[in-house]
């Protein structure tokens, strides 16, 4: 058995390293053969091309804004959420992490419904959109701090405070904040800063569908993604991947690297009871809480009234009928889009086959590391820190790995592989799966398998009737999230598949909006298409949430 | 993105023909290109790589098919601009058959990289340059009249203006280039980029032509693109985003994520006669025919390199038949390749469209020797302006 383990170990890290490092190395080494091995270069060519020009800059103020808005917003309502007792708490707080498990591209057409032409018509003016984007990025990111600040304010004692009161350094409102909370809260709000500030960092879809001209280093190598990695043309694009691969590389790996800092420290320092809350909520929390919950349902609800609202020019450039018009048109397709039953039946191919190899892939590798903690702990440690750098690579990163690193190996062969796209979801997801999966094994109770083998259990008979459904949880979390992540990619597969028939339900939400003269159909049958992806990806997360174990402050 | 449109309308196979055909090939020893456009419908996939080209409609192709007894599938890229990548990037693959949607300033690179098919097609029914008046100074054939590429439809790229913004009061109609780098054009003009966009680097062409790019090695020219970048140009990736979102001249209005903060944007000078077509004999959009700012263009169909050329060849002579192409107005928003052929006269299309009096010309030479190097000196002048 034990031989076997090895096995299947040096098999999973084998896989692993072909399927999810060599596409970034393989692209790594084109493009690098197109520009030669000048990081000097790369960096200067962001600010000397037209198209690259100030996009970093902007990156950095609208994540850094976004973050700083995030926290305005996300801290109260944590706040309350966590001191007080409230009727269907779970399905409040279901709503509230509800933006984060949804993909971005529903939101880019929520949030556009609101704000376009024919909704509030705020979108068109420069100083509206740039503040429309900030708070999409918020609402998006508004879950992470409830995730990670909210199991804190649940579990303090409320004795403490009041203790607290009694002296002198507590006898304020504010010296309380500075004495106790601050210094309990900062590592949890620091983490979910960080986190917020990297999920704005490499924001794509939001980006694309809100801002008007501005780029984020995502959308613009996504842009020009196109005409890399080609010798003798447009070699300036390569040289724009790699200043912008190189960058956001550095920048996500400290972010994640202080994360991850900040969490062991927090960690270190939490003792979590059962849950102390005030009975019931104040006027001022219902304050917090009412508008967070129409804030979070607002961008969901208009895609799916969206869906049903058809602009009709007969009558006037400002007039709407209700109809299922867009259904119809998202269902039968058109000659220029595939009908939604293509896309639909794509993404979940795509989905499934994510789903068959991220997951025994990255259960095997977080098999491994753990294996590895006692008998190997520098290998295994390696192992653990190899399994957590993808996480440093954005969804258009991946996404040129797959189209500069494998794709053009062999274009012809390769654009008729189907399960292709699939790959750069393997790749998004595996590191996710073993995260999970890693703490699992971690707090597996061995005294289980021990006596069972003390009663002759065979090693299979063990893993299958002992091992398999205590990870029950962790496993169909993994594959909720392997699912739902790669429904939802858009990213990656916008760079791989938009020259191709790969047609995925992003994908097809994000072409039906962007079809240029003034079909009235267009917006109604994308958010048809965004309402289905919707209603999937609730179900899965409601899914997930049964399995969740209670008060964990992970990203799902 | 892309899509693509499979057309499951098959007509059944002619087992007389594919009889016939197994019989008589082997003695023919091949079946040569010639032979193909005879009226016997052949049975096969036909794949054509193109962008969102209007004419391609779905009539248009069933209309092929029942004819031609070919499967149609197509795969719809952004732009002219990603119809090349596409085919660089999938050199030597035998995928495509067809590219459509090429242009002038697109096809030079495309036969240097050795892209494209020689097909044998007779192309007489083009070449009468002023054939009627209307058209007197547009040939189709007169940018590239060689075997790799066929002309299916024309205009001019240029300057259009919103006549009730720009009204000789509140702004004056610009005379020159130089006018809109004054103050009163501060943020008004929206020009679509050389780098991603078929009608911007249509613009660039004629802007080098404008300040005589020979000689003073683009001193001008680049001066210029400066200056407009310092007087707040919106520059956008591609021709959409500057007419439907910039542009207050035109249907952008109607369109979500309509800003409208330009009076002046770059697209074709038959434009406004297509807003007054649709809109009952009314626009408010002009040609700005300011000399050697506009630039002929001339888009191709051509056969890809490892393709079936049997296959494009028979769809290229459907694509430029009198049928399809008199078409081109209505289908494609174009001007038709075919002699005596000119917009139509009803809401006002013809008479809103201008031919302009002294467009640009670049020769397609110079535009392959120095392409890559004038939208480098565009790229240093836009980042260099403001």
């Amino acid at each position: 058995m034990g031989r076997l383990r090895g096995t299947l170990g040096s098999i999973a890290v084998l896989t692993y390293l072909s399927l999810v490092m060599a596409p970034v190395a393989l692209a790594l080494h084109r493009i690098i053969s197109v520009t030669g091995f000048t990081p000097r270069e790369w960096i200067q060519s962001l600010s000397e091309n037209y198209i690259s020009a100030g996009v970093l800059e902007f990156t950095i103020v609208q994540a850094a804004c976004s973050t700083i808005l995030t926290s305005m917003v996300a801290l109260p309502v944590a706040w309350v959420l966590g001191r007080y007792r409230w009727p269907f708490e779970p399905w409040i707080r279901a709503v509230l992490t509800l933006p984060f498990v949804i993909p971005s591209i529903i939101a880019a057409m929520g949030v556009l419904t609101l704000v376009g032409v024919h909704g509030a018509n705020i979108r068109a003016n420069e100083a509206t959109w740039w503040w429309t984007l900030i708070a999409s990025h918020a609402w998006f990111n508004m879950a992470l701090y409830i995730r990670f600040c909210e199991p804190l304010l649940s579990t303090m004692d409320p004795r403490l405070e009041e203790q607290l009161r009694l002296l002198p350094n507590g006898r304020s409102r504010l010296s309380r904040i500075r004495n106790l909370w601050a210094p309990l809260l900062m590592p949890s709000i620091a983490a979910a800063a960080c986190m917020t500030f990297v999920f704005s960092f490499t924001s794509f879809a939001l980006v694309r569908w809100i801002t008007i001209r501005d780029d984020t280093l995502e959308s613009m190598m996504a842009e020009v993604s196109s005409s890399a990695g080609i010798s003798g043309y447009m070699e300036t694009s390569s040289q724009i991947v790699m200043g912008a691969s190189m960058i956001q590389f550095t920048i996500l790996l400290v972010c994640l690297w202080l994360t991850s800092a900040i969490q062991r420290n927090r960690q270190a320092r939490l003792r979590l009871s059962s849950p102390r809350r005030l009975d019931s909520p104040s006027w001022p929390a219902w304050l917090v809480l009412v508008p967070a919950m129409v804030f979070a349902i607002s961008p969901l609800a208009s895609v799916v009234v969206g869906s049903f609202r058809i602009r009709d020019p007969t009558i006037g450039n400002s007039a709407f009928r209700w109809g299922l018009d867009g259904w119809e048109a998202a269902i039968h397709g058109s000659f220029s889009f595939p009908p939604m039953s293509n896309a639909i039946s794509n993404s979940l191919g795509y989905a499934l086959v994510a789903l068959l190899v991220a997951l025994p892939l990255g259960y095997l590798l977080a098999a491994t590391i753990h294996r590895l903690e006692r008998t190997r702990p520098l290998l295994s440690r390696a192992l653990d820190i190899s399994t957590m750098l993808p996480f440093a690579l954005s969804a258009a990163m991946v996404g040129l790995g797959v189209l500069i690193g494998v794709i053009r190996l062999n274009p012809q062969s390769l654009y008729q592989f189907w399960p292709l796209p699939s790959l750069a979801h393997v790749m998004l997801t595996t590191p996710f799966v073993v995260r999970i999966i890693l703490p699992a094994l971690r707090s597996y109770e061995k005294r289980y398998e021990e006596n069972a083998m003390v009663l002759g259990m065979g090693a299979y008979a063990r893993f299958l009737k002992i091992k398999l459904p205590l990870m029950r949880g962790p496993l169909v979390v993994s594959s909720v999230f392997v699912i739902a992540m790669s429904l939802g990619e858009f990213g990656a597969s916008f760079i791989i598949a938009r020259n191709s028939d790969w047609v995925t339900m992003p994908l097809l939400i994000d072409a039906w909006r962007a079809k240029p003269m003034k079909d009235p159909l267009s917006a109604p049958a994308s958010n048809s298409i965004a309402t289905v992806l919707m209603l999937i990806t609730m179900g899965l997360f409601l899914l997930a949430e049964r399995f969740r174990s209670d008060r964990q402050g992970g990203m799902f | 993105m892309a899509t693509r449109n499979k057309h499951k309308t098959l007509t059944k196979p002619n087992l007389i023909l594919i009889a016939t055909l197994l019989v008589t090939a082997p003695l023919s020893g091949c079946v040569m290109l010639d032979e193909a456009s005879s009226e016997d419908p052949m049975d096969g996939e036909l794949v054509i790589v193109t962008y969102d080209v209007l004419a391609l409609s779905e009539d248009m192709i069933s209309g092929f098919e029942e004819s031609s007894g070919l499967n149609v599938t197509m795969l719809k890229l952004d732009d002219a601009g990603s119809i090349l990548d596409y085919l660089i990037q999938n050199r030597g693959n035998t995928n495509v058959d067809l590219a459509i949607g090429l242009d002038n300033t697109y096809l030079q690179t495309a036969i240097e990289f050795d892209l494209l098919e020689e097909l044998d097609l007779d192309k007489s029914g083009m070449s009468a340059p002023g054939s009627f008046p209307g058209r007197s100074s547009m040939d189709p054939l007169e940018p590239y009249d060689g075997p790799l590429a066929v002309p299916y439809d024309m205009g001019y790229i240029c300057l259009n203006y919103d006549t009730e913004a720009v009204d000789g009061e509140n702004l004056s109609v610009p005379t020159s280039l130089e006018d809109l780098t004054e103050p009163e054009w501060r943020g008004k003009v929206a020009l679509p980029s050389p780098v991603s966009s078929s009608p911007g680097r249509g613009f660039m062409l004629a802007s080098l032509d404008y300040f005589d790019w020979q000689s003073d090695e683009g001193l001008q020219f680049s001066n210029w693109w400066s200056d407009m970048v310092a007087n707040d140009v919106v520059i956008t990736s591609g021709w959409t985003e500057a007419y439907e979102t910039h542009y207050t001249g035109g249907y952008g209005e109607w369109t979500e994520g309509y800003i409208g903060d330009a009076h002046i944007t770059v697209s074709y000078c038959h434009s406004p006669g297509v807003e007054s077509y649709y809109n009952g004999n009314w626009t408010k959009s002009a040609t700005l025919d300011i000399p050697k700012t506009s630039l002929f263009q001339v888009e191709y169909a051509s056969a890809v390199s490892g393709g079936n050329a049997l296959y494009a060849k028979k769809f290229i002579e459907y694509l430029i038949s009198p049928e399809v192409n008199s078409m081109m107005p209505y289908e494609n928003l174009m001007y038709s390749v075919l002699d005596g052929l000119d917009l139509p006269e009803e809401d006002g299309y013809r008479s809103n469209s201008q031919i302009p009096a002294a467009p640009a010309s670049i020769p397609m030479e110079d535009i392959d020797d120095h392409m890559e190097a004038w939208l480098d000196q565009w790229n240093s002048a836009v980042t260099s302006g403001g």
